[in-house]
């Protein structure tokens, strides 16, 4: 059976290839990156639709 | 930071919110009133009126009006709300804002007059033609501009993760709507894309799945993120993972174009990526959702008291449930059963009703009393539209599903001898038409609940008075440097040109690896010698099927299953497209496939079938297109086509328009006599319009036949 893998093994797509292992990397380092991120600072930033520095707030 | 700073006072411009939210209501009553005019066209045909309110003509109408009139002003409305609030600076300019809101209204007026006319490129959710394709990309750089003037005077130094949605959206729609529309005019009112076959395809689906992702989803989560918290007063439940939703999502979704041709004459390799990366999608849409459901989470109480809070959950769980569902269709052994069925339709309906309907409803009613200073008039009237709009999204998308399965099962249906069960197409469309006035009946309650909601915005926007602008006040933007342990990302996020570049890239990755190679490299296209150019005739035969839409209903594009082989004749072949500009694979089957329709019938079956579909076909629900049998056909511009064909390569001859007419001439004699010679009699039968569209189907997916060469040529 592994002879026939072994085959086929040129056959593999590479744009296939490239795309899931550029998004791989994307993901990955990105989610690296924002895991992080300051938690005091997260908190900041999602509270930022809460604070929209209107003088009058109508009802 | 430093200890003290002076406030500056400001105002938010909110007539501009407010006539986006006005546009918005009115387009949206007249989208859904097209579409509940072509639900019921399908089940009567005799409210086909006249030639310019057919199906084919206005269900462009229909989607162009509820995707960019009624969600695309949704979407400036909320955009134009949100953006001043979260960068604590008023719009760049108030000029620059009225010129976008005109602007869009007037393109929209031009589609809605142009589109009856006829005036299609065809390409599905890109009909409008090349002069509005012209003023939509001057409006969108209008819109851009006036955004990142915005976010270039801002007081607040980050970008909320909504403000990334928007940029997204910006810059790929920009990048979609160039691409998609590099086409070469004709005259006025007519175009000839760059593209063909099956390269204008992968092109169209690539535009076509990126306009619902970049204009249908990425704008209304942008929404979501910041109207949900504000409705729910509390913040968004995981602000990092909203940011792994927005860099995944924008990076998967533009793969995901291909879905839509799989089993076609796509190169395998090029659908394997589209289904691949549909599934991926599953993980940042539905990271997505739950972001947004959890975000109320020890709210659920006000859910059950707040209408708003209710379009809102529902809206978001519309999403989930489509896109979980859309990657599901994008398996092939699926989508074998579900494409050219009624189940796409439903599918897409779960989105636009329930996901943008719903969430644009929701918003409007939180925003009307705080732009006007005062309380909804009735919750009571919201409640009850909540619930017609669920249950107008239920009778609208149930029945289309069991109409999907059903038209599908029946298609694919043998008997024990070998033969097709329903080998007469039209008993497969007669059984599924009481599930069409079920979902006629959901569309009805569906807009009778729109028209509840703007009588109730009208009562709440009379009992206050418009706050045009709302006064702020905010601490200017300091410039804070950048220290070594600042990461990345908190880099990009103060950047807009940065994360203007950074999603371009993102985005481009996958349109580059997907549609560049289709481009380049010949074997994806393999020629066949006997397949040649359209002649003048069959090419103006051609415009009249597009100008009457008939790609709405009728698909040319036989796939390589034994059903669809006994059905309609030999599975279609890339190579049989490379003329065709634009393709016309379609995406529907209302009516059978017509690639190998040239030559099955006699030429004077076309004529009286077009003349009065039922006396060919009893019982069938295509409209009679009498108007083409008493028109003339205008050839004025056939030399300008062949011209501009020329230019693309299409091997043609011709180097006068003498030889053209005489061409044309010579073709539609022969096909007035052979049709005299059936018992067709009609004084100047060979200038009429009717005779140029036999020509171009007797012609269809006869080139690979040997006896349709020759009688081609």
């Amino acid at each position: 059976m592994y002879k026939y893998i072994l085959e086929k093994l040129g056959d593999f797509d590479w744009m296939a290839l490239f795309a899931l292992l550029t998004f791989f990397f994307v993901f990955t380092l990105s989610a690296y990156l924002i895991f992080i991120k300051d938690k005091s600072e997260v908190a900041r930033l999602s509270n930022l639709p809460l604070d929209d520095c209107e003088d009058l707030l109508p009802q | 930071m430093s200890e003290k700073t002076t406030l500056e006072h400001f105002s938010y411009d909110n007539k501009i919110v407010r006539d986006f939210g006005i546009a918005t209501t009115i387009w949206g009553i007249v989208g859904m009133l097209v579409g509940l005019l072509a639900a019921l066209q399908l089940i009567w045909p005799d409210f086909n009126i006249t030639q310019y309110f057919t199906f084919g003509r206005i269900r462009p109408l229909h989607t162009n009006a509820v995707i960019f009139a009624f969600v695309g002003n949704g979407i400036f409305m909320g955009v134009y709300y949100s953006l001043q609030r979260l960068l604590k600076a008023r719009m760049w300019s108030d000029l620059l804002s009225k010129v976008h809101f005109w602007g869009w209204q007037a393109i929209i007026l031009a589609a809605a007059i142009t589109l009856p006319l006829g005036y299609t490129s065809s390409a599905e959710y890109a009909e409008l033609e090349w002069p509005i394709d012209l003023g939509i990309a001057l409006i969108w750089i209008v819109f851009g501009l006036n955004m990142f003037g915005t976010i270039f005077k801002r007081r607040e130094q980050h970008l909320y993760v909504a403000i990334w949605f928007y940029i997204g959206t910006w810059v790929t729609v920009t990048l979609l709507h160039v691409i998609k529309n590099l086409e070469i005019p004709v005259h006025m009112w007519n175009s000839i894309p760059v593209f063909a076959g099956v390269q204008d395809a992968l092109i169209q689906w690539w535009y076509g799945h990126n306009a619902v992702a970049f204009f249908l989803t990425t704008p209304y989560l942008g929404l979501m993120y910041y109207f949900l918290p504000k409705a729910a007063n509390r913040p968004v439940y995981s602000y990092r993972l909203s940011i792994v939703h927005f860099w995944a999502l924008i990076f998967i979704y533009i793969w995901a174009g291909p879905h839509h041709l799989l089993y076609t004459s796509l190169p395998d390799w090029a659908q394997s990526l589209g289904t691949v990366f549909s599934i991926m999608l599953i993980a940042p849409s539905w990271g997505g959702m739950l972001n947004g459901l959890l975000t109320l989470r020890g709210a659920w109480d006000k859910v059950r008291q707040d209408p708003i809070l209710k379009f809102m959950v529902v809206a978001i769980t519309a999403y989930g449930m489509a896109t979980l569902e859309g990657p599901l269709l994008s398996i092939k052994s699926i989508n074998a059963i579900s494409h050219y069925t009624d189940w796409t339709v439903a599918h897409v309906h779960v989105g636009t009703l329930g996901w943008n309907g719903m969430l644009t409803f929701g918003i409007l009613y939180w925003l009307w009393p705080k732009l006007y200073g005062t309380k909804l008039f009735s919750t009571r009237l919201a409640n009850t539209h909540f619930w017609m709009s669920t249950l107008g999204t239920i009778f609208y998308t149930v029945p289309l599903y069991w109409a999907g399965w059903t038209q599908s099962m029946m298609w694919k249906q043998f008997t024990a001898d070998g033969f097709l069960a329903y080998g007469n197409f039209l008993e497969t469309v007669t059984q599924i038409i009481p599930m069409y006035g079920l979902r006629s009946l959901g569309g009805a309650i569906y807009v009778l609940g729109v028209f509840l909601m703007a009588y109730n915005l009208i009562k709440t926007a009379r009992q206050g008075s418009l706050i045009r602008d709302t006064k702020a006040s905010a601490a200017p933007l300091q410039d804070i440097p950048m220290t070594d342990g600042v990461s990345w990302h908190r880099w990009i996020e103060r950047r807009p040109i940065q994360m203007l570049v950074a999603s371009a890239l993102v985005v481009l990755i996958g349109g580059i690896v997907e549609i560049f190679p289709m481009l380049v490299i010949d074997k994806n296209v393999p020629t066949i010698a006997s397949v040649q150019p359209y002649t003048p005739l069959e090419l103006e035969g051609r415009d009249l099927y597009i100008r009457e839409g008939c790609v709405s209903c009728h698909s040319q594009m036989i796939r390589p299953f034994r059903s669809e082989t006994e059905r309609y004749g030999e599975f279609s072949k890339s190579g049989e497209f490379v003329y065709d500009r634009p393709f016309l694979w379609g995406s529907k089957r209302t009516g059978p496939d017509l690639h190998r329709i040239g030559n099955k019938y006699p030429h004077s079956w076309h004529y009286n079938h077009m003349l009065d579909p039922e006396s060919m076909s009893p019982g069938s629900i295509m409209p009679s297109y009498e108007w083409m049998i008493d028109q003339d056909l205008d050839t004025e511009y056939t030399f300008a086509k062949i011209k501009v064909l020329k230019y693309l390569n299409t091997p043609y001859e011709f180097t006068a328009d003498e030889q053209v007419q005489k061409a044309i001439n010579a073709q539609a004699r022969r096909i007035a006599k052979e049709l005299n010679e059936q018992g067709i009699e009609q004084e100047n039968l060979e200038d009429k319009e009717i005779v140029a569209l036999i020509a171009y189907l007797q012609r269809m997916g006869t080139d690979i036949q040997a006896d349709g060469v020759v009688n081609n040529n």
